[in-house]
């Protein structure tokens, strides 16, 4: 492809070659930078990279360019810590813990059959890749700095854990994780979770490699690493992971209780029966002053029963009448 | 007013008296008609409202025996005042029957001071069914989810107590979380993110590396130990109580309030027409 867009370009004529390679000079600042972050997977040497990028100036460097860091970004993908399903795990991360997947079928190139392999762990805050990002020392031999020697990951890339490497050729399967006898085998063979032992710090037996809690609210990365068990060399490191945050807290206190607007029931029943019992005092004075303004000879419209029992006595002299 | 005594007078006058006389007699044969059926109606009024009063003490009555055990809770938030609309239903519905017997005696009787005495017992009784009503009602809506988060973050296994009230609180409310989040397969007020999303007094004692939640929220088995604990932490479907326990609290609290609030609304629509029928009748009653 290269070859072929050169020999296109060789055709235009001179005067636009002048404005592509005045173009180029601007571009080519911007690429070298971009480039710095590439380079790692772009297998190339200098001499082809300058003969790319001179090729690709001429038509089209930046569509090339980004062709390129895509590819790079797909392939990272696999060569990076992941967290581990979502779908599975869903309490992830926490305040003080990171699940991680393992690094299934990520350092197959490098293992030898005659040879024993174990995967270690480093984890790092993310404002300590400005100090140091660094995990082998200048023989090629892995770190050993520990959680208090690097204040937690604060200063510089620690080592949590170490672990055999994963089975690429039989993955577990995650369906199984239902299976109450296979769940534990099938999380411990899938994910790895940073900061899980909570006492290994304050224990002085404790000679293992130590796994702390991290602290809330702060961004780490983490990194794979294949060591040479026998040797103790490093012979293959994935990248630094994406940077992944720890949960923060909210303070109880700052929950609000109000209930906010009220159910119109409420309204309901509150007006209903204050209007009902204003008509009840009011009806209670009505009747009581009847009563007490009625004058005494005055007739009441209705009698009292016996009267009106003393009057049917009568009928029958009307009658006879 | 008697047609006796003008019977004995002469021909003429008697016969435009005897006229007058059947003009008010069937008058008043009528107006008699009307004061039974208000005696019947009343009567009838005052045996619902004894009925109703006997319903609302025995609804009451089971509210605040606390069937489902959540007194603490809201004894916890203070504010408890649906109990306190509770027991003043116990006692309206006690008054209301009792009051009921009297104004039926009262109302077959035509007894004025009897009448009297049940119009204005009852105008207080009206007021206290009032307030119990209306208590109950606002405090329904005071149940909201935050109200339990708050104090559920607040309280569940609060290791430091400020004196003897406090901690005897504490140690009701813990109890009753453990029981409803083991009981129901519930956790938390919204489900168990409330334990990440919130510090808590559970969290200060607790490391969240080791209990991101508390172990009641993890699918227990027939010993009462999480099925696994691995799962549980990581929040792994099957391995924890992915619900929250909200609706299992509010849901008999409203329903309790609800009750005792709209069954005394209308018990109170009642006996509102029953007092006005009652006070008409008073007020038409001679010596």
């Amino acid at each position: 492809m290269q070859i072929v867009a050169a020999t296109k370009d060789r055709n235009t004529s001179p005067r636009k070659q002048k404005i592509y390679q005045r173009d180029f000079r601007k571009a080519q600042q911007y690429q070298e930078s971009v480039w710095s972050l590439c380079s790692r997977s772009c297998e190339m040497d200098s001499g082809e990279r300058s003969r790319f990028l001179e090729g690709s100036s001429m038509c089209s460097p930046w569509v090339v360019l980004v062709f390129c860091c895509l590819g790079q970004l797909y392939a990272d993908q696999s060569l990076k810590p992941r967290i581990a399903a979502p779908q599975l795990a869903t309490n992830n991360p926490t305040l003080t813990t990171v699940a991680l997947e393992k690094p299934f079928c990520m350092f197959d190139s490098s293992l030898h059959p005659n040879k024993s392999y174990v995967v270690y762990l480093y984890v790092m805050k993310e404002s300590a890749s400005a100090i140091s990002s660094l995990v082998t020392d200048n023989n090629g031999k892995p770190l050993n700095s520990t959680f208090q020697q690097t204040s937690g990951g604060h200063t510089g890339p620690y080592k949590a854990a170490l672990f055999n490497v994963p089975n690429c050729v039989s993955p577990p399967k995650l369906a199984d994780v239902g299976d109450v006898n296979r769940a534990s085998d099938v999380l411990k063979q899938y994910l790895f979770r940073v900061g899980d032992d909570g006492t290994c710090l304050y224990d002085p037996n404790f000679l293992a490699v130590c796994n702390p809690p991290l602290s809330p609210d702060t961004t780490y990365r983490f990194k794979y690493m294949l060591v040479d068990s026998t040797e103790g060399i490093m012979k293959e490191q994935t990248l630094w992971s994406d940077p992944i945050k720890t949960r923060r807290v909210k303070l109880p206190l700052k929950i609000d209780t109000w209930p906010g607007r009220r159910s119109g029931g409420m309204i309901v029943i509150t007006s209903i029966l204050s209007v009902l019992v204003f008509l009840l005092l009011a009806g209670f004075l009505a009747s009581v002053s009847s009563v007490v303004m009625r004058p005494e000879d005055s007739p009441a419209v209705t009698k009292h029963i016996s009267q009106t029992i003393q009057q049917s006595e009568l009928r029958p002299q009307l009658i006879s009448e | 007013m008697s047609e006796g005594e003008k019977g004995g007078s002469g021909f003429l006058l008697e016969s435009t008296t005897r006229r007058e006389g059947l003009h008010e007699e069937l008058k008043m044969a009528k107006s008699d008609d009307g004061i039974r059926i208000l005696q019947g109606l009343l009567v009838f009024g005052n045996v619902v409202i004894g009925m109703c009063g006997i319903a609302l003490t025995a609804e009451c009555i089971f509210f605040v025996t606390d069937p489902h055990g959540l007194y603490p809770l809201l004894e916890a938030t203070e504010n408890d005042d649906i109990y306190a609309a509770a027991w003043i239903g116990i006692f309206v519905g006690f008054a209301l029957f009792a009051l009921s017997i009297l104004g039926i005696i009262g109302v077959i009787k035509s007894n004025r001071t009897l009448l009297l005495v049940y119009i204005i017992l009852m105008l207080i009784t009206y007021a206290f069914e009032m307030a119990s009503c209306i208590t109950a009602a606002t405090h329904r809506d005071f149940l909201t989810p935050n109200l339990f988060l708050k104090q559920m973050l607040e309280r569940y296994q609060k290791s430091e107590t400020d004196n003897n009230n406090d901690s005897w609180m504490t140690k009701r409310v813990t109890e009753t979380w453990d029981k409803l989040m083991l009981q129901n397969q519930c956790c938390g007020v919204r489900g168990p993110s409330d334990w990440q999303e919130y510090t808590s007094a559970f969290r200060t004692t607790h490391s969240d590396a080791d209990f991101p939640w508390p172990h009641n929220c993890c699918v227990q088995d027939a010993r009462g130990s999480p099925v696994n604990l691995d799962g549980c932490k990581l929040g792994v479907q099957g391995y924890y109580n992915s619900n929250g326990c909200y609706d299992v609290i509010s849901g008999p609290m409203n329903t309790h309030a609800w009750g005792v609030a709209w069954f005394g609304f209308a018990i109170l629509c009642w006996t509102f027409c029953v007092l006005l029928g009652t006070m008409f009748y008073w007020s038409r009653i001679e010596y």
